[in-house]
């Protein structure tokens, strides 16, 4: 079976305050990406490739108060050209099933990547709740509805879109993932991982340690097909020294062409010395950070599907709108105020989702954990 | 032709008797580079300790560097400098070397030469909280160092050093601490907590950059609360304090009866970045007070700052965003200094040490990565 998939998002997003104050609003061109779901094998041998076109539609970032990473603070930084390259086999009974993969893609550890769930704004908890873009090489085992994942791969996230993964140092980080699906459309995960000097390549960074914890569900409410997750995940650095925690709740549903969904969340992240508004240094020179500050977010939006749901190609118009507040977390001299006008900001986000086959695969999840299912509330 | 005639006799008339002009400032030039010495980018060069004719380069997880300059037997020069050691001390209480700083302690009473003092810079939220220990290598074969006692404050870490070589006592910026003194006569050797003979937090928000004794006086630079004068004996406040509110301060260096200290601005402070060097008076008692400042603007912070050994220059280094690398400025009138040299270093330098090689003035900047290196600059052309 061959499945391409692909999606681009033409939006204007507008936010208040920025890094500095006032208010800025941008068109970008975001999530432009092109993929290929190859099975063989009845099933068991798999394929996934996935081309990101972030690196030229998205070189400034995409703008999102709370998002940071990679460099990037309060814009989403692009994701690397190819974004997922992995071949996953398994094997699997009634009972039980094994699985192994390599490539380039995501570590067994985590919820699902944001790019395959409901609103277009990324969490600000993505590089605490997950680890992609690596060189992994993964192994899984299956009794009855318990998956445990097992992984190896390098530490360093990317420097830039046309980043590989630094292969000197494959095996540096590890991480282990169990999975409970006791019924149909319910699942809950526990993850663990070490990842090694993530924000410096050559590895001379600080070592994270890393928790995630989840429950999914898809299935129904009343008649009408739904989605709900909740999820913890938390970070440490330096030996503890930093401590970053996420609670993040999300919903969506189904009313007809209309998919109204709903995101709440409250994630710390570091606040790094900043080279300009928007970006932190890299490479880094020392270990401190200046604070800690928490980001509690309330987003809504809708989509509605002008294709009608049966058709695996989608045109979407939304809007999606987010609230917030932003407060300092513990000691340290940043200061909210020094760089926002005021802890309340929000943003909003009006654009048209046009895609295909988006809504088969369930992004960090293979091999046993892969489904053939169409997810009724994922992106189409 | 008439109107010409006029004029010309107009502008003769106000060279000759209109009033006198200030002398245009001199001209800005680029000092030279005598060399540059590439680093290992883990993380980088922090800071260099120049004397004698060899540097001391603190390369965090590549541990200390030691060059020949001239003074180290084998034929370095700060054209060409030549490696005499590599050492990477043991982590500490840190999961890495993470060296900062270091210090050839010349003691006074005996000559020796055997120490050298390393800071390391570890994990910390800057403002609250820091890590890293102070470490003691002996080099007396300057090729083969070794590592011989260290002090650790837990739940805190060490910056800048001064050392006071007459009465043998290490002053350290002690970041969330304030300023440590330390015996360091004798022989070093393991543990020196009990060696520990004064500490000062100046106010309970202090997180102190750097140290330095002039004059038999000791001041100190203090991040939140500004440019003090401690009692060298007790560290106890003797006067200034809580004089820079509105950025953050940065280093700090003292000649005569001037100081001068920086702003770091890796966070803003009231809206700006670090982007001043304070001038101090020092009073006869020492006590510092304002005198000026130098505002320039695309600079985020003022890392580093010396006065040269004859008082005639002062030098410091730059971060970001775009007018960030050395600056030379002349201090005939060291209450008004006058910019005399910049070079413009991209990636910024993080610090910048004076030091002198037979009898020419050398800087030596540590630049910042990607591609960290110690840069050398000559500057002898405004030394003269």
């Amino acid at each position: 079976m061959i499945r391409p998939r692909g999606q681009i998002i033409p939006l204007v997003v507008s936010a208040d305050p920025i890094p500095g104050g006032g208010q800025l609003t941008e068109a970008r061109v975001v999530q432009p990406v092109l993929g290929l779901d190859v099975s063989a094998l009845s099933g068991r041998l798999w394929f996934h490739a996935m081309l990101n076109g972030e690196g030229l539609t998205l070189d400034s970032g995409e703008l999102a108060p709370g998002i940071w990473g990679e460099g990037f603070i309060d814009r989403r930084h692009p994701h690397t050209y190819v974004h997922e390259l992995m071949l996953v086999g398994r094997l699997a009974g009634s009972r039980w099933g094994v699985g192994a993969g390599a490539g380039k893609g995501f570590v067994p550890f985590g919820t699902d990547d944001p790019m395959s769930r409901p609103p277009v704004r990324y969490p600000v908890n993505h590089h605490l709740a997950q680890i992609l873009e690596r060189a992994v090489v993964l192994g899984q085992a299956r009794y009855r509805w318990i998956t445990i994942e097992g992984s190896l791969f390098n530490g360093d996230e990317p420097e830039s879109p046309s980043s590989s993964p630094n292969l000197d140092r494959f095996g540096d980080s590890w991480s282990i993932r169990g999975t409970v699906q006791p019924a149909t459309g319910l699942e809950l995960q526990l993850s663990r991982a070490k990842v090694r000097s993530p924000e410096h390549r050559g590895g001379a960074g600080l070592d994270q340690f890393k928790w995630s914890a989840s429950v999914r569900g898809e299935g129904s409410l009343g008649s009408r097909p739904a989605y709900g997750l909740l999820e913890w995940a938390r970070t440490d650095e330096a030996s503890g020294a930093f401590r970053f925690e996420s609670w993040l709740g999300e919903g969506a549903i189904v009313l007809g062409r209309a998919r109204p969904y709903l995101r709440l969340e409250r994630t710390q992240r570091p606040e790094e010395e900043r080279i300009s508004a928007f970006r932190s240094r890299r490479p880094h020179l020392e270990d401190a950070i200046l604070g800690i500050s928490r980001w509690t977010t309330f987003t809504g939006g809708v989509v509605v599907e002008l294709l009608g749901g049966a058709s695996r190609y989608s045109i979407a118009p939304l809007l999606e709108g987010t609230i917030g507040r932003i407060t300092k977390s513990g000691e340290g001299l940043f200061q909210v105020v020094d760089w926002y006008s005021r802890p309340e900001f929000w943003s909003l986000t009006l654009g048209v989702r046009a895609s295909v086959g988006m809504r088969a695969h369930r992004m960090g999840r293979y091999g046993l954990l892969e489904s053939t299912l169409r997810h009724p509330v994922g992106h189409e | 032709m008439r109107p010409v005639v006029f004029l010309a006799v107009l502008l003769a008339a106000c060279d000759s008797e209109g009033p006198i002009s200030p002398p245009p400032p001199p001209p800005v030039t680029e000092p030279p580079l005598a060399s540059q010495v590439d680093v290992p980018p883990d993380y980088g060069l922090h800071d260099t300790f120049v004397r004698d004719g060899v540097a001391f380069l603190s390369v965090w997880n590549t541990g200390i560097t030691i060059l020949d300059l001239g003074g180290g037997g084998r034929g370095g020069t700060p054209q060409e400098p030549a490696v005499l050691a590599t050492f990477r001390p043991n982590n500490g209480s840190l999961a890495a070397p993470a060296i900062h700083n270091s210090w050839w302690f010349h003691n006074a009473s005996n000559g020796s030469r055997r120490y050298l003092f390393v800071g390391q810079e570890g994990p910390g939220i800057v403002g609250s909280t820091s890590g890293g220990d102070i470490k003691v290598l002996d080099v007396s074969d300057l090729t083969a160092p070794t590592e011989v006692a260290f002090f650790r404050i837990p739940g805190a870490g060490t910056h800048n050093f001064w050392v006071d070589e007459v009465r043998q006592v290490l002053y350290a910026a002690y970041y969330n601490v304030g300023v440590v003194a330390i015996d360091v006569s004798g022989a070093l050797a393991g543990d020196l907590a009990a060696r520990e003979i004064a500490r000062v937090r100046m106010t309970p928000a202090s997180y102190t950059w750097g140290v330095m004794l002039a004059n038999n006086r000791l001041y100190a630079s203090d991040m939140t609360s500004g440019f003090w004068q401690l009692d060298p004996g007790s560290l106890q406040p003797l006067g200034g304090g809580n004089n820079v509110t509105e950025r953050y301060g940065s280093d700090l260096w003292v000649r005569g009866n001037v100081g001068y200290s920086g702003t770091w601005g890796g966070s803003p402070r009231n809206g700006l970045r670090g982007n001043a060097v304070k001038i101090w008076h020092l009073s006869t008692s020492g006590a510092p007070a304002i005198a000026d400042s130098i505002v320039i603007e695309g600079i985020n912070t003022i890392s580093d700052l010396e006065v040269s050994d004859n008082g005639r220059l002062l030098v410091f280094s730059v971060e970001g965003p775009t007018d960030a690398g050395l600056y030379v400025y002349d201090l005939t009138d060291p209450i008004k200094p006058v910019r005399v040299g910049y070079v413009n270093v991209v990636q910024g330098l993080h610090t910048v040490s004076l030091g002198r090689v037979g009898v020419k003035l050398y800087a030596f900047a540590a630049r910042n990565p990607a591609s960290p290196a110690l840069l050398i600059y000559d500057l002898s052309e405004y030394d003269r």
